[in-house]
Parts: structure tokens; sequence; C-alpha cells
């Protein structure tokens, strides 16, 4: 058994704590402790073992008679398993013990946890709101079972207050929500002496739509389409990591000629994003020639998404159980020649912009994420392996066919947008690889193995890479086939907290560029 | 330098001949359509539907999809038994206020304003009201060197004062409801208001939720409708147009 070791090790300092050890799925195991307990387990897990914090939630069970529970999700990614510890809520204090202070990534979930269900996570040191803001009133949790869906509370009129610089010459800036460009809204609130940036607060979720609320009840066909509709260019990172939890929960294996068609979407949709980054990064150090170039690059990847599948956004692509169609049938040479014509004009793009010494200086030692911090608050995708941290999910958690095929991972040390941008474009020359590696090792035969229905009351994890980094989808199934809980975490989570800590010490006008390079979604964090 | 020319040279013209040749959509698919002579009201389709777009007037027995409300999924297309739900080749969906009836007479009185207020030039501001992201990075592909948009005098500008056209994407969610209200009124009248993508036109896959509205018309008026989810680039082009009375 792969969990036998840790299993002793963890018995033999937390033997009589723990109340039941479960193993599901074959790379989860479940632990339930007290809440006197937890603290102790986390940080000895986090500390001891080294396995990062990736994801904390929270459930209301009550109808399944065991109130409410706070799961923390520890990953250990070498031996690709996950380590759950679940522990139950008081439901007379609706408090845990914050964690914050021994894992600084838990600082974010617990007022998440806070605003979503009320549970109060004892001694945090920020608990701001964080989901909400001063229109909400107080004393609503929506993910508590009994608010209803539809119900929209009274409007209140509470000023939002931020984090208060002080000194001499010191003043705010504030931008947003709406910004100049077309992007996704979000508040920023700078404070600044002169031009460097002394410390950044990001107030986001202003597109919260209450997904995770929206999926509950739902039957899993349509909570399919909703999982595409999380954040528009991770649409199919997204829905396969849905497709991979319902799946493991029905216990179906996909026809390996899926499995290599899912690969070919989800590099393709790397390509596409990564492709949208350079040209970004580019545009923000007003080098148009470069931009443009990037732009027709990624209208070609576009192309190839239409030629495919007639869906720019690869939606309706996936199924539970496989793929729609056979997509990949018949075009395999339009999409290697259409890719080599990407191939070539990449290449050739990427050698005049790196033998440009006013672009390269402007990028490099510019918004760097210190290794350290990075590991810390759990900074994931290109943005972490920027810093040091160089893994990935399809080497991690192998799925679809990526245990199969062949790719490096790219590393850079520096954390600047230099290195960011680096690993991008190192990333889109692998994608292109392994779409040609998936055509060519792609076997005949079925592509969907049919679900049809799934137990209740079963739970399992779905990871994928997504463009952005490592994503995590949790789905607890209900009765007659619906949805009684899914937890989203897409990688701009995780990297939201970490862009705020790159900027410090910048100045103002290399935001912009800064945040590009992260490139992060408004939309997949907000829910 | 002498490789930029090289490329500048390569790559002289991308722009595509749209809208003055129709837009060549072979592989890619366009709206669903019912086909009531066939269809046999199962129910089937209306049931599953994850927008719940579809709809049956039980007097009449007409059916019908409401594309503001449609997601283009193609679960319709796919589960349909009797194959009375089709793809079709029409991705131009814009339309002008709710109720089609009244489309001409708005239409001209638009048009007459239009062309004496705005001339040839639009200045727009792009407002993202609780998306997916999706629409938004479908407007930014306007500027791409494939649409260029700004060969039509249209521009995208940094501020809701500079604009005369909004175009917002997103369902109005609870919290950005105050900040599109604040964007609106900073537009200077006359101004034109575009719902981009089915969230903008009815809340799509995302309607009544405790933190989202149904479409952006609860909270600003709209003039033009372009339903999607997310509309493509052309489809986009051809609903600013519209609203300027420059395509038919």
């Amino acid at each position: 058994m792969i969990f036998t070791d840790l299993h002793q090790k963890l018995t033999a300092s937390f033997g009589k704590d723990i109340k039941n050890i479960k193993i599901q799925n074959s790379k989860e195991m479940i632990i339930e402790v007290t809440s006197d307990t937890l603290p102790g387990i986390c940080s000895y897990i986090y500390l001891e073992l080294g396995y990062p914090l990736v994801l904390m939630f929270a459930n209301d069970e009550q109808s399944l008679q065991s109130g409410y529970a706070v799961y923390y999700v520890f990953a250990d990614r070498a031996k690709g398993l996950l380590l759950v510890i679940k522990t139950p809520v008081d439901p007379e204090r609706m408090e845990i013990p914050s964690l914050s202070q021994d894992i600084p990534a838990a600082a974010t979930y617990e007022r998440e946890i806070k605003d979503l269900f009320g549970i109060i996570p004892v001694g945090h040191p920020n608990p701001k709101r964080l989901v909400f803001h001063g229109n909400w009133p107080e004393g609503e949790y929506p993910l508590r079972k009994q608010f209803p869906l539809k119900r929209k509370p009274p409007l209140a009129k509470k000023e939002m207050s931020f984090q208060k610089i002080i000194g001499e010459g010191v003043y705010e800036i504030p931008v947003g929500p709406v910004h100049a460009g077309i992007i996704e809204p979000g508040h920023f609130r700078f404070s600044v002496a002169g031009e460097p940036i002394i410390n950044l607060e990001a107030q986001l979720f202003y597109v919260h739509k209450g997904i995770e609320k929206l999926a509950e009840g739902q039957s899993i066909e349509k909570c399919f389409y909703i999982s595409e509709r999380i954040s528009g260019d991770e649409t199919f990172s997204n829905s396969l990591a849905y497709c991979q939890a319902i799946e493991k929960i029905a216990q179906v294996q996909i026809p390996a000629r899926a499995a290599f068609t899912r690969v070919i979407f989800a590099e393709l949709e790397r390509l596409i994003s990564h492709l949208g980054d350079l040209g970004g990064i580019c545009l923000d150090t007003a080098y148009l020639f470069a931009t443009f170039q990037f732009r027709m690059l990624r209208g070609w990847a576009y192309m190839i998404a239409d030629e495919l599948c007639g869906m720019r956004f690869l939606r309706s692509v996936n199924k539970i159980g496989g793929v729609r169609k056979d997509f990949i049938a018949g075009k395999e040479k339009k999409l290697i020649t259409d890719l080599q014509k990407i191939r070539t004009e990449l290449e050739d793009t990427v050698h005049i912009i790196k033998a440009n010494n006013l672009f390269i200086d402007r990028v490099e030692n510019t918004g760097i994420l210190e290794p350290k911090i990075a590991a810390e608050l759990n900074a994931v995708g290109p943005a972490g392996r920027a810093s040091g941290l160089g893994f990935d999910v399809r080497k991690s958690f192998p799925y679809a066919a990526y245990d199969k095929l062949a790719f490096k991972i790219p590393e850079h040390f520096n954390g600047d947008i230099n290195c960011r941008m680096n690993t991008k474009i190192e990333e889109c020359f692998e994608s292109i690889d392994l779409i040609f590696q998936a055509v060519e090792a792609m076997p005949q035969g079925s592509i969907l193995e049919p679900v049809n229905s799934v137990e209740p009351y079963r739970s399992a994890f779905g990871l994928t890479e997504s463009p952005r980094g490592e994503n995590i989808h949790w789905v607890m199934t209900g009765e007659n086939n619906t949805i009684f809980r899914y937890k989203i975490r897409t990688p701009s989570f995780c990297n939201w907290p970490a862009l705020c800590q790159a900027v410090k010490g910048n100045i103002v006008p290399d935001f912009p560029l800064i945040n590009k390079s992260f490139n992060l979604s408004y939309a997949g964090n907000d829910l | 330098m002498f490789n930029i020319i090289k490329k500048v040279i390569k790559y002289p013209r991308l722009t595509q001949s749209y809208p003055h040749k129709p837009f060549d959509l072979r592989q890619a698919v366009g709206s669903p359509q019912l086909d009531s002579e066939i269809c046999n009201r199962c129910g089937e389709c209306i049931a599953r539907c994850p927008s719940e777009a579809i709809s049956l007037n039980e007097t009449t027995k007409e059916i019908g999809i409401n594309y503001k409300q449609c997601i283009f999924c193609l679960l319709c297309v796919e589960i349909c038994p009797i194959g009375a739900a089709k793809t079709s080749e029409h991705f131009e969906l814009a339309t002008k206020k709710l109720s089609e009836t009244s489309y001409e007479v708005i239409g001209s009185e638009l048009k007459t304003k239009i062309k004496k207020l705005f001339g040839r030039s639009l200045q727009i501001r792009e407002a993202d009201a609780g998306s997916c992201n999706g629409c938004d990075y479908e407007i930014n592909a306007l500027n791409n060197p494939f649409l260029d948009i700004e060969r039509f005098g249209i521009n995208f500008v940094a501020s809701p004062r500079h604009a005369d056209m909004l175009l917002v994407t997103g369902t109005a969610t609870r919290n950005m409801q105050q900040a599109l209200i604040k964007t609106y009124n900073a537009t200077p009248d006359p101004k034109l208001v575009v719902a981009v993508g089915a969230c903008a036109c009815s809340g799509g896959i995302f309607r009544d939720s405790y933190a989202t509205n149904n479409g952006i018309d609860s909270i600003v008026p709209v003039d033009v409708y372009i339903p999607g989810c997310p509309p493509r680039p052309q489809a986009i082009l051809h609903g600013i147009l519209k609203a300027l009375d420059r395509v038919k």
C-alpha cells in the first residue's frame, strides 16, 4: 500500500487522537480528527513532512447527521497523494482554530469559509471579509444548506476598510473596479511613497456569481456546463477536472482515444493562453511589433480550435466519460501542418524579442516573486515554476494520457517577469510537441464510456494543470445523480496573494506589466 | 530590425474581409435550431437544457429556443431522439430591444439619430459586470490583426467619460451593480448600451443566484443584445455595427 509509511508516521505521533482513517479512490487518504488535535497534526504535516496546503474548504453535512465539517487538503507532489484532514465544527460555537500563523496559505481559505459558512477562524491575523463587500449584510451565509439559492439579502451600506500605511509622504492610489483595458473587474489599493509601491491590497470578488451554490442540487450533466463557465479561457481544464472527479466516483476508465484527445485539447488551450500572455507582456512594454506577432499566432491557434471542434473556447468538447465526438479523426495532417507553422513563427518571434535590449531591460528583475514567499503562499503554475517551484500536476498527478508522453517542465529561479515569460515560451514549445506526440500515439477506438448514474454521497478530487497552474475540484454527489457540494479552487486563487507580494518595491507603472506576467483570472478566483 | 522588416513584408495584411464578404463558417458551429415540423414535443431537451432556454407554449404547442438565454452548448442537438434539433450556420444573432416587432420603428429612429450624432466614428468602453471572461477575450479579439475593428472608425477607450457606447458583459453581479450604474452615469448622453453574451442578455447559466441579476437590463437600459456563449468576435462586430445601423 502506498500509504503505509505515512499511516505509520501519523499513528505514531497522533494515534489516540485520530478518530478514523479512510482511503478512497486509491490516492486520497482522509483522516478525521477533533478540532483540538487539528493545529498539531496540520503543523506536523506541513512543517515536518513538508506537504503544502493546497486546498481548504467547509461542507454543510447536517443532512448526513454530521454537522459542519472543515477539510484541509495537503499534497505529496512527489508521490501524487492527497492527504485530507477532516474536522467537525461545534455547531454551538461555529469556530475553528486559525492555522494562518503556521501555514500562511491558509489565510485566504479561512476568510472565504468565514464569509460563506460563518465559521470563525479564531486567532486569524486579518479576518477581513473576502468574498463579500460592504453591500452584504451580517449574518447571511449562502453556502449553508438552509440558505435558499434565489434569496437576495437587502443591500447593506458599509464601507470596506483597507490596510493603512502611515508615514511621511505615503499616499494611496485606488484603481478599479472598472479598468482602462478590456479586462475583468477588481479593485487595487496601492500605498506608495513617491514611485515605489509599499503595499498593495487587492479587493476582488466583484464577479462573484455564487457558482458553488448554483451547482448544489443540480444534475451532474448540468453541473458540467457550469464547470465549463468558471473561467472562460480555462474552459477545458476546468471541465476536465470536473469530469475526472465524476469519473473517479463512478469508477469509470475512459477509453484511450478519449484520453489522448483530452491531451490535445488541454495543450491547445495552454498554447492559446500562453500566446495571449506573451502578447500582453509585449503590449504593456509598448512593444507593438511583437504584440501583433503574438496576436497573429494566437489567432492561428484559435483557427485550429475552430477547425477541430467549431468552438473557439473548446466548450462542449469534454463529456463525462470521454469526449463528445471524435474531433481529431481525419484532421491529423492539417493539425500538424498548422502547428508547425505556429512553431516556426514563434521561434522567429522569440528570437527577435530576446535580441531587444530595451525590452529585456524592462522585464528583467522586475516584479520578483521570492522563492520563499512563493512556497509559503503555494504559488502554482508558470508563476511558481519561475520562482523555483518545479512541480506540475501533469507529472505529480498524471491524468488523461500524460503518463504515456514525454515532456519537460521548465524551471527558472529568479522569479521575475523575464522568468515567467521564459517559462511560458518554453511551455508553448512543449505543448506543441505534446500535441504532435499525442496525434502520433493515438490509438483507434471509442471515445466515450457513458456514465449514467453515480452513487450518492461519494466524493473525489479532480486535478488538472490549467494554463495558469494547479487546478483542484472536489465533488460530493447527492441523491439521484445530483451534486451535493462542488468546491472549486482554480490556480488564480493561490496566485493572487503571490502577485500582491511580487509588486512590492516596484514602481506603479510596472504594475500592469507584472499583473500581465501572472495573467490571473478574476472569474476563476471570484467564482 | 532587419528581421522585423522581413516579418512586415511576409505578413502585409491579415485582416479578414468580414463583414463585406460573409464569414466562412467551415467547421465552426452556429446556433442550435429546432425544427417544429419534425419535433414531437417529447420534452427531453426542455428538461435537460442547462440554461432553461427552451420553452414550450402549452396551448399553441409552439416550441422555441430563447437565444438570449441559450449558452450554445448544443446539448439539445446531441440528445434529441429524432433529430429535430440541428446546428445552423447562423451566428449573427444580435437583436435590438426585447420585442422584435418594434424593431423597424426603433431601427429607423436610431439610424438618423446615430448618423447625425456619431458620424462614422464610435468610441466604445467595455465593462465586465460579472462574466466568465470568455466574452471579454472575444471583445479583445476585435483588436487583433484579423478583425482590426479600427478600420470602421471604432475605438476602445479607457474611460466611460470618453465613450459613446458601453459594451457590457456578465450578469451584473451584486458586487458590480454599483460600479455598472456609475459607469453608465459617467458615459455622456446620447449613449448606446450593448449587452454581449448570454449572461448579459439574460443571466445565462448563472440566472437566479443570490449574487447575480438576470441580465444587465435589470440595472441599465439596453439597446442591442448579442447572444452567444461567448459570441464569436464576428458576431460582436455584427452587433456593434447593427447598433449603428451600418449592417442589415
